[in-house]
């Protein structure tokens, strides 16, 4: 799907592979209409299900495969194979002195406290780990030669240890990866069936440790990847499907299919990146400058900044946690992935009293097997879903469209029997407890989060999605003291839709320190000519026009020295103008909003060149008319509900169905549509926008705690 | 306890605590300029209250740090009384006896003003690059050659730079950008610990943390007493022996006593204290004494000043762990963390269970290396790597892990591309790991050769060249240190030396001490100790008395 197709694209697909669903978005660009559609992931190939869904959703809409012109596709099967440990059997070619550099790490504990803390295993075990001769400088100079006989010495050792799939990763080869490639076209020559990631062709960037990590981990998932995408386009094909098959990308953009086999590291994030990227459309939508987007489902919430409608970058991201949620449990990898944070705070989080006798909520969850209480299939640990439901913001009868009748009494019970008694509480305080505690988890993370920007929570706009975000968004945003609040219509498919709203992208980089003072336009030519192509030539392959390709380049700079560099953009003419002086105006700036002072005496130096090279994003306009819609009496009657500072209230229901644009009421509130509940407390208005989003302004940002 | 606080909204405050000394760490790791703080993690932020007690720690900092700030801003305040502390002040100093132990280490704190009252202190400890003096070295016969000494200054006096102090520092030490920048990276994190605070105050409608404070306190008093009292009463003791300095071997005699939820450590019978800088003040002694007693005993609570209310600590006056004013200190390490040894080596006669062996990573093996590059730059780089952890009853002991300590290893690429050293080699070491039921985790092999036009000066801190890291019911010592040139000269294991361009340097890192009888271990186990080339063959036959059928 290139971008200049992209105005022209009239039926496209999302589908977005996840651990229990298979979530499915159809876009009609020419009638304007959206039709969702869910499936039941099937494991052991998930493109059973990607085509099943396909052909019911394209049946659903009234139109024929062959009409489809793109599917776009994430998939949760990077980042499983790494959590799992399921993926493949992966050598390591390594400089020589330097094996154990996956083993060894970064020799801290990632818990202080706890002696017998678990450690993650290496990618790839000792034995699998075989060094060669060869050695650069920090400066990219050739010290000793590649011992080419070694390489294909280790390479056939390691095929005979049956190794699925090679890495190579040689000290300094960010500053020269010279002989890394050149070890690379051995192997592939010796063997072409084995696949061989050179760790300069995944993360180009300075660090042996992550690189190497980033290395393996690419050589870990890669056949499985590539068996997989051909069976899914081989089936797409026999489909009838003739249009353009494409992937999401952690980065927030989409690329031709060549990425996902030669790098599929690259999608380890495609669904957060993807519910990012919606988040970033709605804010859009709303002309929102400075919003949140709080997505939270079963298991985690996630939040990402959207600054004037686009979410942020990052380049690290740490895979496989072995403690989930903690870092530094993990793989630190070097990837391009929109900046956000996942923490296990979702419905399914359990509470429980710890050592001290406080109540803790999450990361553990009781996810869909057995559940929460309420759902009465075996779950025995109160969660916040059970709360949710104690508190009355959900409906016993009204949960997934009523497809699920939940069990108040049972909740009942067992708050009482694992937290009340225990903690000396009534049975619906517990309640409002688990509610405030993963509340507060979710504010303390976004807080952090954002103050690590050097920014203020209080001018953020919180957009809230999945099917437990609507639900927690009003006491979120109080407790960040955030006043404005956005809960879009079907929030549930929001991920499968952000597919659907990505453009071509690539990022690249070059790990260089340069002084400030000596950066000049050749100097950047040199780094950014190769870049620059490579950029044109992927996107051009996907399908791009030239002229279409819009170019963000970037450098990390810091005081010479300092440990902590910052992204700042460079101007439109860098390779023309001389950028010095503005680009060490914009440095200190930054610098000042994050630390409070600059610092005038100490040599500035950019350590790597950025950058990204993207499409327009395509535009959709999105007309849920296209759904089935409601439309009888918006009011569903009333019922109690429970608030921090109020305790309970009389709240008026709303079927979410029946609410059109333009439509306002006062809080206390509960709007209930099939995948999700929104509730807001009695100092809150809502108004109805013209595209059927609830725009929810609080009037009292007072945290809602205790 | 009190009723004031329910164990929801005690959860609630707690957590955002901890939160608010977690965003003062990161923004004190952001802006440090030194390889020290940056890449190596050697550094911690604590916020306390008004009456100086810990509330919250940043969750992965210096377990000694953590333990000695409260104190050290106690003594703050008996040099600047409590009126004369501003809100905008900051006041540093890095004596050993009020601070951390030793000069290389800034002890910072600042008041936190809420409603014009003084509610709490925030407080950091960072390893600065350098102090003047000998540098970091272990062979000093007196404080004053260890470096410069900073009595309590405000650094900051009402938002303004005490350019005094600024100056002082800047034309005393030998890398002035670096260390100013590191000490302004703790103003930051003061800055936004206090900006926390206020904020959380104003959140939760409280005018200050008293009863907050007592609250936690008791609630960290009672988990540890609980998990003290789950033990029978009973005294042990145990003895650590070291290199000490020279022909003066040092050791550590240490019992360990529970009578109902109290537990007293006595070091009475240690080596006195010797007139080179292995020194440890008694605050270190404490710090290092309870840390590993938290790990053992409470170590899912979150830690404050009440964890250590029923742990008391006694060292003899005079002695190695605690010593009299003015004595060198500056590789206060080198005794201090091997009271973990010492302490488990006791707690393993009643617990076994819940320690670990002796580590080949404690004491931290360190190499100061400072000279210019071929570009005539001034470069001062520690090569930061660490030893193998102990093993315990579970499990075999991590190779090249940090602890007690938790200094992080920096990039290598890092390291080569701001110093004339290049890395030949860095791998676990073969057989450094102590056999047993559960081996010590591996040491590590690390060769450099000096790529310099003039000599480097190379500082060495270190300790196991003749006692290696022992282990516990009947698993086998881990290796010994190694610190040698290419023609197997031994260099000196805690003074200065000069290597000249060209020379190559071996660096051994010991293995862990092993848990348990060799005989009880698993036979799969030794066969992919021998298969992953952990253990030889030969040392599988010596120690385990497997066969060679290969």
């Amino acid at each position: 799907m290139g971008c200049e197709m992209t105005a022209n694209l009239r039926v496209r697909i999302g589908v977005d592979v996840g651990g229990t669903f298979t979530d499915l978005v159809l876009v009609d660009d020419r009638r304007g209409v959206i039709y969702t559609g869910k499936q039941l992931t099937t494991h052991q190939d998930p493109s059973q299900a990607i085509c099943e869904g396909i052909a019911r959703i394209v049946r659903e809409s009234g139109l024929t495969i062959d009409q489809v012109d793109g599917i776009v596709h994430g998939t949760t099967l990077v980042t499983n194979t790494l959590i799992e440990r399921n993926g493949s059997r992966v050598g390591l070619v390594t400089t020589k002195g330097f094996r154990d550099v996956l083993e060894v790490g970064h020799e801290m504990r990632y818990d202080l406290y706890d002696l017998f803390m678990e450690k993650p295993e290496p990618l790839v075990p000792r034995p699998l780990r075989l060094t060669v001769t060869e050695r650069m400088s920090a400066k990219g100079e050739v010290l000793e030669p590649l011992d080419e006989e070694e390489v294909l010495a280790a390479a056939r050792q390691l095929v005979e240890a049956g190794v699925d799939a090679i890495a190579v990763s040689f000290l300094n080869a960010f500053a020269n990866p010279s002989h890394e490639t050149r070890a690379a076209e051995l192997i592939a020559g010796a063997y072409p069936d084995i696949p061989v990631t050179t760790s300069v062709g995944v993360a180009p960037e300075i660090r042996e440790y992550e690189r190497t990590c980033t290395a393996a981990a690419n050589a870990y998932v890669l056949p499985q990847m590539r068996r997989y995408i051909k069976v899914l386009r081989q089936k797409l094909q026999d489909l009838g499907f003739r249009g353009t098959l494409s992937v999401m990308l952690s980065n927030g953009g989409t690329a031709a299919l060549g990425v996902a086999e030669d790098a599929p590291i690259q999608m380890i994030e495609s669904g957060p990146a993807a519910g990012a990227i919606s988040g970033a459309h709605y804010a859009g939508l709303s002309d929102t400058d400075h919003a949140v987007a709080f997505d939270m489902g079963g298991t985690t919430a996630k939040m990402c900044l959207i600054e004037k409608g686009q979410p942020e970058h990052s380049q690290t991201f740490e895979a496989g946690r072995v403690r989930r949620f903690r870092q530094g449990s993990g793989i630190p990898l070097k990837v391009p992935v929109i900046d956000l944070i996942e923490i296990g705070a979702g419905g399914g989080s359990i509470a429980r009293l710890d050592r001290m006798g406080l109540l803790k909520v999450g990361p553990d969850s009781a996810s869909s097997e057995p559940g929460p209480v309420c759902y009465r299939k075996g779950g025995e640990n109160p969660t916040v879903t059970d709360a949710d439901l104690m508190l009355g913001y959900l409906s016993p009868e009204y949960f997934l469209g009523g497809e699920l009748e939940l069990d108040t009494g049972a909740v009942e019970a067992a708050l009482k029997r694992k937290l009340a008694d225990d903690a000396g509480l009534e049975t619906i305080e517990s309640a409002a407890g688990i509610h405030a505690v993963v509340n507060n988890n979710m504010a303390a993370a976004t807080r952090r989060y954002i103050a690590e920007k050097g920014r203020d929570p209080r001018k953020y706009t919180l957009i809230a999605t999945g099917g437990a975000g609507p639900v927690h968004a009003y006491g979120l945003a109080k407790e960040l003291k955030i006043s404005r609040l956005i809960i879009p219509f079907g929030a549930g498919v929001s991920s499968a839709l952000g597919f659907l709203l990505a453009a071509p992208a690539v990022n690249d980089v070059r790990s260089q320190i340069v002084l400030l003072d000596q950066a000049t336009p050749e100097v950047a030519a040199g780094l950014y000519g190769q870049m620059r192509e490579n950029a044109v030539a992927q996107l051009t392959a996907a399908g791009a026009n030239r002229h279409e390709v819009t170019m963000k380049s970037s450098v990390d700079i810091r005081y010479r020295g300092q440990g902590f560099d910052i992204e700042v953009e460079l101007p439109g003419d860098f390779l023309e103008a001389d950028f010095r002086a503005g680009l060490k105006a914009r440095f200190e700036e930054k610098y000042e909003l994050l630390f409070g002072r600059h610092i005038t005496d100490v040599p500035i130096e950019i350590v790597s060149w950025r950058l990204t090279a993207s499409c327009p994003r395509p535009e959709i306009k999105l007309q849920f008319e296209g759904r089935q819609i409601d439309r009888r009496e918006a009011r569903k009657g009333t019922r109690r509900v429970h608030f921090g500072q109020s305790g309970f209230v009389e709240a008026q229901v709303y079927n979410r169905y029946g609410l059109t644009a333009g439509t306002t009421f006062k809080g206390p509130a509960v709007i209930e549509e099939r995948e999700s509940t929104a509730v807001v407390g009695p100092d809150a208005t809502v108004s109805v926008d013209q595209h059927l989003n609830l725009i929810v302004d609080i009037q009292d940002t007072r945290g809602d705690l205790v | 306890m009190s009723d004031v606080f329910d164990p929801i909204s005690l959860e609630i405050y707690w957590s955002r605590l901890i939160s608010i000394a977690d965003e003062s760490a990161a923004a004190l790791l952001r802006t440090a300029f030194s390889t020290v703080v940056r890449e190596s993690n050697d550094f911690t932020t604590v916020l306390m209250d008004a009456d100086c007690n810990c509330l919250s720690e940043n969750t992965a900092g210096i377990p000694s740090f953590v333990g000695m700030l409260p104190s050290a801003v106690r003594s703050f305040l008996q040099h600047i009384p409590r009126e004369e502390w501003r809100p905008g002040d900051c006041i540093i100093t890095n004596d050993p006896e009020i601070g951390s132990g030793h000069l290389p280490d800034i002890t910072m704190a600042a008041p936190i003003f809420y409603k014009d009252r003084l509610v709490g202190f925030s407080g950091s400890i960072a390893h600065l690059p350098d102090i003047g003096g000998a540098g970091w070295a272990g062979d000093c016969r007196e404080l004053v050659e260890e470096g410069l000494r900073l009595m309590p200054v405000k650094f900051i006096s009402e938002g303004r730079e005490n350019t005094y102090v600024t100056q002082l520092l800047r034309h005393n030490v030998r890398a002035p950008d670096q260390v100013i920048g590191d000490i302004y990276a703790q103003v930051s994190a003061q800055r936004v610990c206090a900006a926390g605070v206020r904020q959380f105050l104003e959140d939760t409608g409280m005018d200050d943390l008293v009863l907050l404070s007592a609250e936690l306190r008791a609630r960290a008093e009672a988990a540890m007493r609980k998990a003290i009292v789950a033990l029978p009463d009973g005294s042990w003791t145990s003895s650590v022996r070291a290199d000490g300095f020279d022909a003066d071997e040092t050791f550590i005699n240490c019992r360990l006593t529970i009578r109902g939820s109290d537990l007293e450590i006595d070091f009475e019978g240690t080596s006195p204290q010797i007139n080179r800088g292995i020194n440890s003040v008694l605050k270190y002694t404490t710090a290092y004494a309870t840390y590993p007693i938290k790990c053992a005993l409470d170590p899912e609570s979150p830690r404050n000043e009440g964890s250590f209310q029923p742990v008391s600590v006694k060292a003899p006056v005079g002695s190695i762990l605690n010593p009299i004013f003015p004595a060198p200190v500056a590789a206060r390490q080198l005794t201090g963390h091997l009271l973990t040894g010492a302490i488990y080596g006791c707690l393993a006669q009643v617990v076994p269970e819940l320690v670990v062996a002796e580590s080949g990573s404690a004491p931290t093996l360190r190499t100061v290396f400072g000279g210019r590059t071929r570009d005539g730059q001034a470069f001062n780089q520690v090569l930061f790597a660490s030893g193998g952890l102990g093993a315990s009853s579970r499990m075999d002991g991590y190779g090249c892990t940090a602890f007690p300590s938790n200094t992080g290893a920096g990039s290598i690429e890092v390291l080569e591309s701001v110093s004339p050293l290049l890395v030949r080699h860095k791998e676990l070491a073969q057989d450094s790991g102590g056999a047993g039921r559960f081996r010590g985790g591996l040491g590590q092999d690390v060769v450099l050769d000096i790529q310099s036009d003039s000599p480097v000066n190379i500082s060495l801190l270190s300790d196991r060249h003749k006692y290696p890291p022992q282990g516990l019911l009947g698993g086998r010592p881990g290796s010994k240190s190694i610190v040698a040139l290419s023609d197997g000269t031994r260099l000196h294991p805690k003074s200065r030396s000069v290597l000249q361009p060209g020379e190559t340097l071996h660096i051994h890192f010991p293995g862990g001490g092993g848990f348990g009888p060799p005989a009880d271990r698993d036979p799969a186990a030794i066969k992919r100790d021998i298969e992953f080339g952990y253990v030889s063959q030969d040392a599988a036959e010596k120690l385990y008395g497997v066969r060679n059928d290969r």
